[in-house]
């Protein structure tokens, strides 16, 4: 038995693929793929497969995690190619390694956000006043109903460029347990601000972290 | 290739990968190579539609030639469906992305009558015109249809340029190889349709005049430009020989059903009356064990899938039922697949086939008595007795099952109020066997009863029946209500004019193609989705026409009445039917096809016994 953690991209069609889907397709993938996948005990015994950290409908990534126990010890390589000879487009492994980290490590995530709207002359300068403001509040959903929640300091900003009337933000949000802030509610709070049609030229996770911004894979 | 069209939108839709291809096992061509494009529709949502085994046989089949490509096309949910008409972005095939207008054929599947009004919206949604008359001399589209609604494709014949009758295996690649020849001559869509009505399974309905009495049934059905009097549906006669896809596309949400599954047998042995399944596809045709177990073994390898279903209108009537099961089990156990028998009989539920089919799962058990009565249950032919229920049932039990569904119809010929009250007292019977076994004086259990309202279907012995109207099926189903007494029981009762209007598109004449336009034309699709279906619009369609649904769906028909698809041959004979609706009236029961054969004429495609 050898636990191993694949990191793979979700690009392209491949992410309109929801979460739950993704695991499905990780099954039959494995088992499409002849690796020799450790299943539970007991009564139903099923495949052991465990996302560290679900990733949105509509984004894509270059940093998924997945973690998948074996029953035997096989080279990485090995393991790498039959993945990746068994994917669907979009989905492609690009490494694996032993697993350190807990799923529960995990703190925080980075994403590239690329947006335009033809009817905002300055988007950069939008972003800039909606950031600025000493508040960013949105409604959440919760158990006991809607919820106002200020997200402004949830939000790190790595980059922001704007080239071509395009404005790509590279930003860090907590992610994991310990709570987390999706990019869309991002998205659409700064979408609201604006009273303007943005569209999202294209949305990326880039990093998964743990604490103090250590590469989680 | 997604349709870069549709890419904006994906995000505002439910369950996008519906609408994107790109799944494992979807076969993409280079379109410069290919002679002819089929684009195979499923007139429902893609949640439904890849659950769908012919489809699956047949695009795999067509892809196997080279230079022919076929896509898969189906219906977009609500959500989707109001994007694509703002944004006017013509229906697609999955696979290439591309308009399905320009393809050179476009098939439908016709699986359930409640889907036609989902085939006009699909038409239009693609861009090509609704009525076959205006679709002009260009060669292509072809609309074409074919499966089991195509027995009676009279209502909606105006929609289409011909039918494929039967088993599609052979004739749908003759079909393509007929066009891709008179395609490169040049000729028009008439003469083309001219000459694929001489392919033996090939209905083209613009070549038949129809003519009727004052009384509306109909007097006559007249072929002209030399098309057959009566068009005979295909069948296949090696079920060996016969094609079967070693890998399916496997779709990234969940269909309805997510599995592989094989085809162990064709046809029906068993003759029930009011089946038309089991008449449409005689005549009964098995797989070898051999056959069954090596397609079932490479699906499950390629397809990576951990179901295998064993698929079949009668799964425990093969020959070497056991055999296949103890050979399948030994490498579904090793692999972690869940072995599923979806259609097993009461009759023959044995001990041991049952033992091996929950040392995999233990889910409920479902049967389907069909009626309360064995007076009734001898009238529609059900072969079952009230024993062979009980003993079942305490096989299941002594397994450990404790949930049991009945299913039951209501509205069957010759049935009585004591029938119904049958039903209730049937399952009490089923409730006290459980309570009677020592173990169990203080188990759980539940036994569900579901009625259906019975719906009488061509090619069936109750052809010639009427439906009970929707008033007499509510005072039965009071009477049901009243008759269970115990809690252990629960009944699923609903009713609604689908049934009415399934019956009337089931036996309809070609006056029912007007029917369905107004529906469709005034909103009406999804109608097999409850909460679609508006009934108020589909009565104003008949009205507006000057038609009336009773006549269709609730009146007697002569054993000497011309039928509407009276010229359309599905290997039963029509003497064979009277015979049996004469017998259902007597209380008379037919025995299964194995123990004798009753005559139906379906062998004669085998050029042999069945048995």
């Amino acid at each position: 038995m050898k636990d191993y953690r694949i990191l793979f991209e979700k690009k392209g069609i491949s992410k309109y693929i929801s979460h739950l889907d993704l695991n499905r397709c990780m099954i039959r993938t494995i088992r499409r793929s002849g690796l020799p996948a450790w299943y539970t005990e007991g009564f139903h015994p099923h495949l052991y497969l465990m996302f560290p950290l679900a990733l949105s409908l509509g984004i894509e990534s270059i940093c998924e995690v997945m973690d998948l126990r074996l029953t035997e010890e096989l080279p990485p390589e090995e393991i790498l190619s039959r993945l990746n000879a068994a994917l669907p487009e979009g989905l492609h492994a690009l490494a694996v390694r032993e697993p350190v980290m807990q799923a529960t490590d995990i703190a925080a995530a980075e994403y590239q956000l690329c947006l335009s709207a033809p009817e905002i002359p300055d988007l950069s300068g939008l972003w800039n006043s909606f950031i600025s403001q000493p508040e960013i509040l949105i409604q959440k959903k919760t158990k006991k109903g809607m919820k106002e929640l200020n997200i402004k300091e949830m939000i790190t900003i790595q980059e922001c460029v704007s080239q071509n009337q395009k404005l790509t933000l590279v930003l860090r949000l907590p992610a994991g347990n310990e709570g987390s802030l999706n990019l869309t509610v991002v998205a659409d709070a700064f979408q609201k601000y604006a009273d303007k049609p943005i569209l999202v030229e294209s949305a990326c996770r880039t990093k998964i972290f743990s604490e103090n911004y250590q590469d989680f894979f | 290739m997604l349709n870069p069209r549709i890419e904006p939108f994906l995000l505002d839709v439910q369950k996008p990968s519906r609408y994107t291809g790109g799944e494992i096992g979807e076969i993409i061509k280079d379109k410069s190579k290919i002679d002819v494009r089929f684009a195979f529709c499923f007139p429902d949502i893609y949640d439904v539609g890849m659950s769908h085994l012919g489809m699956k046989i047949l695009y795999s089949l067509m892809n196997e030639r080279e230079n022919y490509w076929c896509e898969r096309v189906f219906a977009p949910w609500t959500d989707m469906e109001e994007i694509m008409r703002r944004e006017k972005i013509l229906l697609y095939a999955l696979e290439s992305g591309d308009e399905i207008r320009n393809f050179d054929f476009v098939g439908f599947t016709l699986q359930y009558e409640m889907s036609y009004t989902n085939i006009l919206n699909m038409l239009d949604l693609a861009g090509i015109p609704v009525l076959q008359k205006d679709r002009g001399e260009q060669i292509f589209p072809l609309v074409v249809g074919g499966g089991p609604c195509a027995c009676n494709p009279e209502p909606i014949a105006d929609f289409f340029d011909l039918f494929i009758l039967g088993e599609g295996e052979e004739v749908n690649l003759e079909l393509m190889d007929l066009y891709h020849k008179m395609h490169d001559e040049g000729v028009t869509r008439s003469a083309f349709l001219k000459a694929a009505a001489q392919i033996p399974g090939i209905y083209v309905p613009s070549l038949y005049d129809v003519a009727y009495h004052e009384d509306g049934t109909v007097q006559s059905i007249t072929p002209h430009d030399g098309a057959p009097e009566s068009i005979k549906k295909r069948a296949m006669t090696d079920m060996n020989q016969a094609y079967y896809p070693e890998q399916v596309v496997i779709p990234f949400i969940e269909p309805i059903h997510d599995r592989v599954s094989v085809e162990v047998l064709r046809g029906c042995i068993r003759g029930c009356r009011f089946c038309q399944a089991g008449f449409l596809y005689r005549p009964f045709r098995e797989k070898s064990a051999e056959t069954i177990c090596r397609q079932g073994i490479t699906l499950c390898q390629n397809s990576g899938y951990d179901e295998l279903s064993l698929s079949s209108l009668s799964t425990s009537d093969h020959s070497q039922i056991e055999q296949i099961l103890d050979k399948l089990l030994e490498y579904t156990a090793e692999e972690h697949i869940n072995l599923s028998l979806p259609s097993l009989r009461i009759d023959n539920f044995s001990k041991s086939v049952m033992e091996k089919v929950t040392t995999i799962r233990k889910s409920g058990l479902t049967f389907a008595p069909e009626a309360g009565t064995q007076r009734l249950r001898d009238v529609i032919n059900k072969n079952v007795t009230e024993e062979e229920v009980m003993r079942t049932c305490k096989i299941a039990f002594e397994g450990g099952y404790t949930t049991v569904k009945l299913y039951f119809m209501m509205g069957l010929p010759t049935e009585t109020d004591e029938d119904i009250i049958g039903i209730a007292e049937l399952a009490q019977k089923v409730v006290n066997l459980f309570y009677d076994m020592p173990e169990h004086a203080k188990g759980k259990l539940q036994v569900s009863i579901s009625t259906a309202t019975f719906v009488p279907k061509p090619f069936t012995p109750f052809e010639f029946e009427p439906q009970t109207t929707k008033e007499e099926i509510l005072r039965k189903q009071q009477i049901l209500k009243k008759a269970i007494k115990s809690k252990k029981i629960k009944a699923s009762m609903h009713i609604s004019d689908v049934s009415q209007m399934e019956a009337v598109l089931a036996r309809g004449d070609r006056r029912i193609c007007s029917v369905i336009y107004d529906a469709w034309k005034s909103g009406c699709h999804l109608d097999s989705w409850e909460e679609f279906f508006e009934a108020e619009k589909w009565y104003a369609a008949f009205e507006k026409n000057h038609l009336d649904p009773a006549f269709y769906a609730n009146r007697t028909r002569n054993y000497d009445e011309i039928m509407p698809w009276n010229h359309i041959d599905y290997l039963v004979s029509k003497k064979f039917l009277i015979r049996e609706n004469q017998k259902a009236h007597a209380g008379q029961t037919t025995p299964p096809c194995r123990q004798s054969c009753a005559g139906c004429g379906a062998n004669a495609c085998l050029g042999r016994a069945c048995f």
